[in-house]
């Protein structure tokens, strides 16, 4: 047998082939027994051949960016294309208290020293906030005769403030390594200063490339490097500052400050009590203990874990096609996703495809992770920090996410003999929908509930289920301004199924300043069945329903929008002033169009069980199913959404 | 037509590597005794010594802490029957006995077994067992 065979990974294969050459080509025979002395040396150069393939495979691997599997590698390969992987993100929370100068003391202002600040619990863990650098505030006279300084709406970071000291020695080979992994870079300060001088010295800025960087520009680069630990670098003298005693030089004496955290375990932490350390200017220790009352301006949010190796893998590639400039829309879902961790999926539509056009905008909507909109802090924050990579000229705004629920109405067929009870089937599809629910097709800007597929997740329950009907619905929530006159446009970028005769359009019941009764929408098509007219209603009793405003609105049902006239609503039937408007769609397969935001709604789905009297053998001529087990394919002519 | 001999001896290298000293050639172990060396190796061998085959060997030295009695010396014997049943399969009718020397802490092994195949007389193949710490 020709020894040919280079590719094997596998021991086994490996031993094999030594023994198949050996049969051919010697004298010896033993090596088929495991026991012999010729096995042991075979097994010797097997392990031999099988190390050297393993390494040499891995080392192929990791040296890749795509295959490789080992963080320190992967960030070193994005680093080659200049992507600093994000650090660990301290969860912050804003605070504010009054600190009342004591009586005898004639400072003019107090300082809150860098480090501890206050402590905090979620979910029976303790936490500690710091800030990585002073605050001062200016004591200030009340009406009552008191000082008081207004530490307001300050931000602290959950974590523990640290710090490095290093002293540069000249030596090419010497490293800064700030030795501990939890760091986050956000918070890192770093301070360069001569040995016999004071204070921290001079602060050197972050910088992550060499764009305006000369020889004076204090500035210094951070890379993460093994354990997910950071070194620091500074410059050479050509690019940036170089460090040393000399005159020309800031020193030789580095301060790293910073703040270690939890990253998300930090997240919602409400209530704080101060731990802070404050110093008045004339240099004495306030001694408040925890007399100071914390006001809680917004709890903890935004911490996030390192960056994982799958996300340098994404999106060290697209930052780098990105080029650091948002010009197209994956641009902007890179730095985004960048700038702001706690994003899960990114709509950017540019103003020109939104209707009416507004050229010069690019309109983003951003779902995070937890919840459903971004807070007005960090939306302002998210936008600055977008300016830095954004074209001059064009200005981004952040909408507020719109969700597009689908929901369905399905009638599942069980053939009773092959299940206990109908409700533990029942529980067994909810979840698998659940679960289909939980999948990228949906949930995401650009998602498409797909009807085929839902109707497969439901008949692949189980067994016992031989048939459904499922009915689509589509619906968005209209958030009303209570007690105020107001205009509600509700798009639903799908086009509505129209009926001639209405009842095309439901929602859930309202109150309006006009009318004491609850109200509901209906619309009524116009003859071209491509508008309608919106009108508010009440039912009287199951037959009769009397029209309060006749044109209240219209409705586009090619495009797939709601208009409503000013209208004043005094108070809804579902709770947070919302009224659920639905339609039918006249594909069942929905889309999440522009910055609709797709959702599947399984708690507002109703799923019928209805036992499949043919298919467990009840009856055999279909008589009695046509009549007691029917299940219509098409809508119901309710006024009300139910 | 000429008789076709299949041939059933075996040829195993040597692990002392010591030249032969006229031929300078390498020592070979041929049949009884490259079979004999070989039940060695697998009594001898602990299990999970052996890259990717951990089950090959016995488990002889883990007894040898234990009393040296009758007691032990059974168990020992039918560790090293039953890893010479598994793993040698050129051999049968083996016997092995283990007699316990507790004024020198040992165990004085002796194994017999019939070479299948071979015109060979039953091997006889004795050492010393003792714990080496």
């Amino acid at each position: 047998m020709p020894f040919t065979k280079y590719a094997n990974l596998d021991f086994d294969q490996i031993k094999t082939s030594i023994k198949d050459y050996l049969r051919a080509n010697s004298n010896f025979t033993d090596f088929d027994f495991d026991g012999s002395n010729f096995s042991v040396l075979i097994d010797t150069l097997a392990y031999n051949t099988y190390i050297t393939a393993f390494n040499s495979n891995m080392i192929v691997n990791e040296s890749f960016l795509e295959s490789a599997t080992l963080r320190e590698n992967v960030v070193s390969l994005a680093r080659n294309i200049g992507y600093v992987p994000r650090s660990r993100t301290a969860a912050k929370a804003q605070i504010s208290f009054d600190i009342t100068r004591p009586v005898g003391n004639s400072s003019v202002s107090v300082t809150l020293q860098r480090g501890l600040v206050c402590t905090g619990n979620v979910n029976n863990t303790g936490y500690v906030f710091s800030i990585p650098e002073n605050i001062t505030k200016t004591f200030i006279e009340t009406p009552s005769g008191d000082f008081v300084a207004s530490f307001d709406s300050i931000e602290i970071y959950e974590g523990t403030f640290l710090t490095n000291t290093f002293t540069y020695d000249g030596s090419l080979d010497q490293r800064f390594l700030l030795k501990n992994s939890f760091i986050d870079t956000s918070t890192l300060n770093v301070y360069i200063k001569k040995e016999d001088e004071d204070g921290l010295g001079i602060e050197y800025s972050i910088v992550d490339n060499i764009i305006n960087v000369d020889s004076n520009s204090r500035i210094y680069l951070l890379q993460e490097v093994q354990d997910e630990q950071y070194q620091l670098l500074f410059g050479d003298g050509l690019i940036g500052k170089k460090l040393g005693t000399g005159t020309s030089n800031d020193g030789n004496l580095i301060t790293a400050n910073y703040i270690v955290t939890g990253g998300k375990e930090g997240n919602g932490v409400r209530n704080f009590a101060f731990s802070g350390r404050l110093e008045s200017s004339d240099g004495d220790i306030l001694n408040v203990g925890r007399d100071v009352s914390v006001t809680t301006v917004q709890e903890s949010q935004n911490g996030s874990e390192i960056e994982s190796i799958d996300s340098v893998k994404y999106f060290a590639p697209k930052i780098y096609s990105a080029q650091s400039r948002a010009v197209t829309a994956r641009d902007y879902e890179a730095i985004i996703k960048n700038i702001y961790p706690d994003t899960e999926s990114v709509a950017v539509v540019g103003g020109e495809e939104l209707d009416p056009p507004e050229y010069g905008t690019v309109s983003i909507s951003i779902k995070p992770k937890n919840g459903t909109f971004v807070s007005d802090f960090n939306k302002s924050r998210i936008l600055s920090q977008l300016k830095q990579y954004s074209i001059s000229g064009i200005n981004q705004k952040i909408k507020d996410l719109k969700i597009l629920y689908v929901e369905l109405d399905s009638s599942v067929y069980y053939d009773s003999a092959k299940i206990s009870t109908s409700e533990s089937l029942k529980t067994r599809v909810i979840n698998s929908l659940t679960s289909y629910s939980n999948s990228v097709d949906l949930n995401a800007f650009g998602g498409r509930f797909k009807y085929s597929k839902v109707q497969q997740v439901i008949d692949n329950t189980d067994s016992a289920i031989t048939s459904n009907i499922s009915r689509i619905r589509i619906r968005r929530d209209l958030r009303a301004l209570i007690n105020q006159f107001g205009q509600y446009e509700i798009c639903f970028g799908n086009k509505f199924h129209v009926k001639t005769d209405g009842y095309n359009i439901k929602s859930t019941g309202f109150k309006i300043s006009t009318e004491n009764d609850t109200v509901y929408l209906t619309d009524i098509p116009n003859e071209d069945k491509k508008t309608g007219t919106i009108s508010i209603v009440k039912p009287i009793n199951n037959e009769i329903t009397r029209v309060v405003v006749k044109s209240a609105g219209t409705v586009d049902y090619v495009k797939g929008e709601v208009l409503l006239n000013t209208i004043n609503i005094t108070s809804t039937v579902k709770p947070n002033n919302i009224v659920e408007i639905q339609a039918f769609p006249e594909s069942n397969d929905v889309i999440g169009l522009k910055d609709l935001y797709l959702n599947f709604s399984i708690s507002e789905s109703s799923i019928n069980m209805v036992k499949d009297v043919i298919a467990s053998g009840d009856e055999i001529s279909g008589v009695v199913f046509s009549r007691d087990y029917y299940t219509s394919s098409y809508l119901n002519g309710n006024l009300i959404r139910q | 037509m000429a008789i076709q001999r299949i041939s059933r001896a075996f040829k195993d290298i040597s692990l002392s590597f010591e030249p032969h000293p006229i031929t300078k050639d390498l020592p070979i172990l041929k049949n009884e005794n490259a079979i004999r060396r070989s039940v060695r190796n697998i009594v001898q061998t602990i299990p999970t010594e052996r890259f990717f085959n951990s089950l090959l060997g016995s488990e002889v030295r883990s007894s040898l802490f234990g009393f040296v009695d009758v007691g032990t010396a059974s168990v020992i014997e039918s560790q090293i029957e039953i890893a010479i049943d598994n793993f040698e399969p050129r051999v049968n009718n083996v016997q092995v006995q283990v007699d316990p020397t507790p004024d020198h802490n040992s165990f004085d092994v002796t194994i017999l077994f019939d070479i299948i195949g071979q015109e060979f007389p039953t091997q006889e193949y004795s050492f010393l067992l003792e714990a080496t710490r």
